[in-house]
């Protein structure tokens, strides 16, 4: 089975310093990729090097088409999302409308009706889908910036579940958000991968990217640096290493996080 | 043709004004932040000043003390401005800046006409006279004195700026306000002292232009565009390259005023054809923009306030039927002047509704909106004198041709934003008048362009129509009706597309263009369909002014009347329908104004100068406008969703790395 996004290659420099060095990562549909590094691995500029946001060296290949060379709006039409670390929602419209400008693109005679005859023709299902799983309907005729952050977190990541992708590409949608909250991310995005949209997520919270995860990528410095089933790359020297310092506490942090992690899968099953 | 060089030097004095502004432009951006549009007002009020205290007019002092109160004026001014524009206005957007330096432009030279009227008055010079043969044209020494006072000013402008800890406060301020706090310096001193030194330096500038122009109300003030473009070449912080550019430009204009008189040189009736300085003043701002202008630093302020909200219209055909019903109603019954009033308060309306498109959706400032109902307003007198086609054609044509220019216009925008448009666009604005509409070919030159009324199976609808109102004066209210009509339907259309899924893109396109790149959205052709259907409505707006005037000339779409437009715009609020029609009904030419002048004998350049004020004021208390502020009532979290704009989050490495990214991204 050829996998819903393969990228290879990609490299990306910003003058002098290699953010990314020939990163090759592959996404299946209705998979959950995760993808980490410590601050500064060059885990959004991978995102955006996906996406079209810098320019970059190497090939994406998206749905069977290189969308290398694609502007940004046209990788997004073909069914590739993204969310934004620092969230950028449209501060100017409602949280409804945020998601509707992603659930459709208007036409020459959509706009036409609409502006002639002042009706409303935008099919929104998806954004109502995309509020009912993240429930965020008592928000949605509010605007974003009367919303908390970590709502304003969940908004971003409707609108990319809005636009009726096939891959959204997340960066870190957990961070800003309590354990409690980010657990429930968690499972609201496991269940979203389920019904077969493809997500790669970005994110700091080792606990939540291991745990949801059916394969995990681990950059450091622009390089990759191992890839594999989640419990794998849990336990590969390299990753502790780099990532945590030192192998010792490394391991053992992990551990205690799995421990953890475990304890509250059991509880979810009961 | 070795008097080439004599030319060149010809230019030199000019030149080095054009530079004087440019730098006032360079330390107002430099200190505050403010692409400043009145610092050629600046030049001029003190200008002003020295003639009133030398001529008599206040009083008659001798040179050395005109001179030196003056300067003091000056610095008394930059201390006014400083207190009452700048600091208020610190944590604005680069916009709202720019916005509130285009009152205090209008204010300034209203006040001047009001105090000193129209004409232009001999402002004693304080240069030597006297000649010098160079490659045999007499060149007058005052062109070499004053480009040697600035040169000297841009020298030690570039060591103040490099060596003391002045400029090296201010430098870091401009990256980051609470570097320079670190630093212990206060931005608040800092930032007045450049706005001090801009102002003085600005009344040197009024001084020494005594040489080669006497003082008015226009040629000091619309020295901005030029200096904007040195400015410009100089990103606005170079001194050293801006005074160059300034002093390049003068040249030129002058080697062009020198091939005016060749044989091969484009004429119109008989004379050289106009407007063409103004035309090279815009190219050589446009090729600046395309070489420099992405690379113009952006500032770090401390805090960030964007456009004011674009509410979804409520009921808007009810209001249109009850508000339309009653000016249906006011068109026949008011008497003459009132009705006359009334329609020019619609045509605004309409010309105010393209700008909700531009500015209130899109997030652009154009200026050259009212000049591209002027395409129109041409167009329609013109097929009709030259082609003998009417109503309905001439003016659909009209329309369709402003949307192709307005699509042109547009073209810049995908380059650049913000304020670099409004600047290129300003300087299109005012080449469009001076070249396109001067000219009598395709404009109206000085004696005007006449427009037929308009009919439609020989039933005439135009203002001198047979049917008259109440008190039987013209104007008809026929043609009344007709612009209301147009004015109602126009307004639901912008309604319509604020609810429509094109506005909202839009809207998502000023909020952020990165992220509404990422929802599918094409930037460019939604910007680029916003300024057709902008220019669009502004073409009808133009169509329908010709109609009203019955003949039309540049002056009927001048820059300054365009300016005025988006303060009235901002005043009443930019981003709504109904902020369009109360701004048209508060508007210059209004039928406001119409009843102060009748019932207290209130000049219109009061006008000016209230809005001028009151824009001001408008930015820093409601700054969604008074009539939008009415309309949709408190937004009491609006100001406090404001200033959580970036939302909270620890500026951690990655979350710079973004911004840098973004900043990338919006050059
Ligand atoms: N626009 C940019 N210009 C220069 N350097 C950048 C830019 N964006 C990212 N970088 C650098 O690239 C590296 C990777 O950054 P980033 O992808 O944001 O890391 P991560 O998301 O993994 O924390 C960092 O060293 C960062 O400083
Ligand atoms: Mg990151």
């Amino acid at each position: 089975m050829t996998a819903l996004l393969q990228a290879s290659g990609i490299t990306v420099s910003f003058g002098s310093v290699q953010a990314l060095a020939g990163v090759d990562l592959d996404v299946r549909a209705g998979q959950l990729v995760g993808l980490i590094g410590p601050n500064g691995a060059g885990k959004t500029t991978f995102i955006d090097a996906i996406t079209g946001f810098v320019p970059a060296r190497g090939r994406v290949m998206f749905d069977g088409r290189d969308i290398s060379a694609a502007p940004p709006h046209v990788r997004s039409r073909l069914g590739l999302a993204r969310t934004w670390q620092t969230i950028e929602l449209f501060d100017d419209l409602t949280v409804h409308e945020n998601l509707a400008v992603a659930a459709t693109r208007p036409t020459v005679g959509s706009s036409l009706g609409e502006l002639v005859l002042g009706r409303r023709q935008r099919a929104e299902q998806h954004a109502d889908d995309a509020v009912a799983l993240l429930e965020l309907a008592e928000f949605a005729g509010r605007m974003p910036s009367e919303l908390p952050q970590g709502k304003r977190k969940l908004v971003g990541v409707a609108r990319a579940l809005a636009g009726r992708s096939k891959l959204i590409l997340l960066d870190e949608p957990a961070s800003g958000l309590n354990t409690a909250e980010s657990l429930d991310l968690g499972q609201r995005l496991r269940r979203v991968a389920d019904e077969g949209v493809a997500m790669l997520l970005v994110d700091h919270d080792m606990g939540l990217v291991l745990n949801i995860c059916d394969e995990v990528y681990v950059i450091d410095f622009g390089h990759l640096l191992a890839h594999g089933p989640p419990g794998d790359v849990r336990r590969n020297p390299a990753v502790l290493a780099a990532y945590l310092g030192g192998p010792a506490d490394a391991a053992q942090q992990l551990d205690g996080e799995t421990a953890a992690s475990s304890a509250e899968r059991a509880g979810e099953a009961q | 043709m070795s008097e080439v060089i004599g030319f060149l030097l010809l230019g030199i004095g000019s030149g080095a004004l054009i530079s004087g502004v440019g730098m006032g432009v360079v330390l107002s951006y430099r200190g505050a932040g403010v692409i400043n549009l009145a610092v050629g007002a600046f030049a001029m009020l003190s200008g002003y000043f020295f003639w009133a205290i030398r001529s008599g007019e206040f009083a008659s002092i001798g040179t050395v003390p005109a001179v030196v109160l003056t300067l003091l004026f000056s610095a008394l001014l930059g201390v006014a401005f400083e207190l009452l524009v700048v600091r208020p206005q610190r944590s604005a957007t680069p916009l709202a800046k720019l916005i509130a330096a285009l009152g205090v432009l209008l204010a300034l030279q209203a006040a001047v006409i009001l105090a000193f009227g129209q004409s232009a008055q001999p402002q004693p010079t304080i240069l030597p006279a006297g000649n010098v043969i160079i490659a045999g044209v007499p060149v007058a020494w005052y062109n070499f004195i004053i480009a040697g006072i600035l040169l000297v000013i841009a020298v030690v402008f570039m060591a103040l700026y490099r060596w003391t800890r002045f400029g090296l406060g201010t430098r870091a301020a401009a990256e980051n306000q609470a570097h320079a706090m670190f630093m212990g310096l206060s931005p608040n001193r800092l930032s007045l002292a450049n706005t001090v030194l801009m102002t003085v330096m600005m009344g040197i500038v009024g001084l020494l232009s005594a040489s080669i122009t006497e003082v008015d109300s226009q040629t000091l003030p619309l020295l901005i565009v030029p200096g904007l473009a040195a400015a410009m070449f100089g990103r606005f912080t170079s001194f050293s390259v801006t005074f160059v550019a300034g002093v390049l430009m003068g040249m030129a204009e002058s080697l062009l005023l020198y091939f005016s008189t060749e044989s091969w040189f484009p004429t119109n009736q008989g004379g050289p054809i106009p407007g063409y300085d103004e035309l090279l003043i815009f190219i050589v701002l446009v090729v600046a923009m395309f070489l420099r202008a992405g690379k113009i630093p952006a500032r770090g302020d401390v805090l960030e306030r964007r456009l004011p909200a674009a509410p979804v219209p409520r009921a808007p055909v009810r209001s249109a039927l009850i508000y339309g019903a009653i000016a249906a109603a006011a068109l026949y019954f008011l008497p003459g002047g009132f009705r006359g009033a009334l329609i020019t308060s619609l045509i605004s309306a309409i010309l105010l509704l393209s700008l909700v498109i531009t500015t209130g959706f899109l997030g652009q400032v154009s200026v050259v909106q009212l000049a591209l109902g002027g395409v129109a307003g041409f167009a329609v007198s013109h097929f009709a004198t030259n082609f003998g086609i009417g109503f309905p054609w001439a003016p659909i044509m009209g329309v369709l041709l402003a949307a192709v220019f307005g699509l042109l216009c547009g073209i810049p925008a995908l380059r650049v934003r913000g304020v670099s448009l409004a600047v290129v666009t300003l300087a299109a604005a005012v080449a469009i008048e001076n070249f396109g509409f001067g000219n009598t070919t395709w404009g109206g030159g000085v004696t005007g362009s006449y427009v037929p009324p308009p009919s439609l199976f020989g039933f005439n609808f135009g203002p001198n129509a047979s049917l008259h109102g109440l008190d039987g004066i013209e104007p008809s209210p026929l043609f009344g009706w007709f612009v209301l009509i147009v004015l109602v339907l126009l307004g639901l259309f912008v309604c319509n597309l604020r609810r429509s899924g094109l506005g909202q893109d839009m809207l998502a396109v000023r909020a952020n263009e990165r992220a509404a790149a990422a929802a599918g959205i094409n930037v460019q052709y939604t910007k680029l369909l916003g300024f057709t259907l902008s220019a669009a409505v502004a073409g009808v707006g133009g169509a329908l002014l010709a109609y009203n005037y019955g003949s039309i000339t540049a002056d009927s779409y001048d820059t300054i009347t365009a300016l005025a437009l988006i303060a009235f715009a901002y005043i009443s609020g930019i981003t709504t329908v109904p902020g369009a029609i109360w701004g048209g009904l508060i508007f210059i030419g209004s039928i406001t104004a119409y009843a102060l002048q009748d019932w207290f004998g209130i000049q219109g350049e009061w006008f000016t100068l209230i809005g001028g004020l009151l824009l001001i004021l408008t930015l820093v208390q409601r700054p969604e406008g008074v009539a939008t502020a009415m309309f949709y009532g408190p937004r009491p979290s609006l100001r406090a969703l404001r200033l959580t704009r970036r939302g909270g989050g620890p500026p951690g490495g990655s979350q710079i790395a973004d911004r840098v990214g973004e900043a990338k991204v919006a050059s």
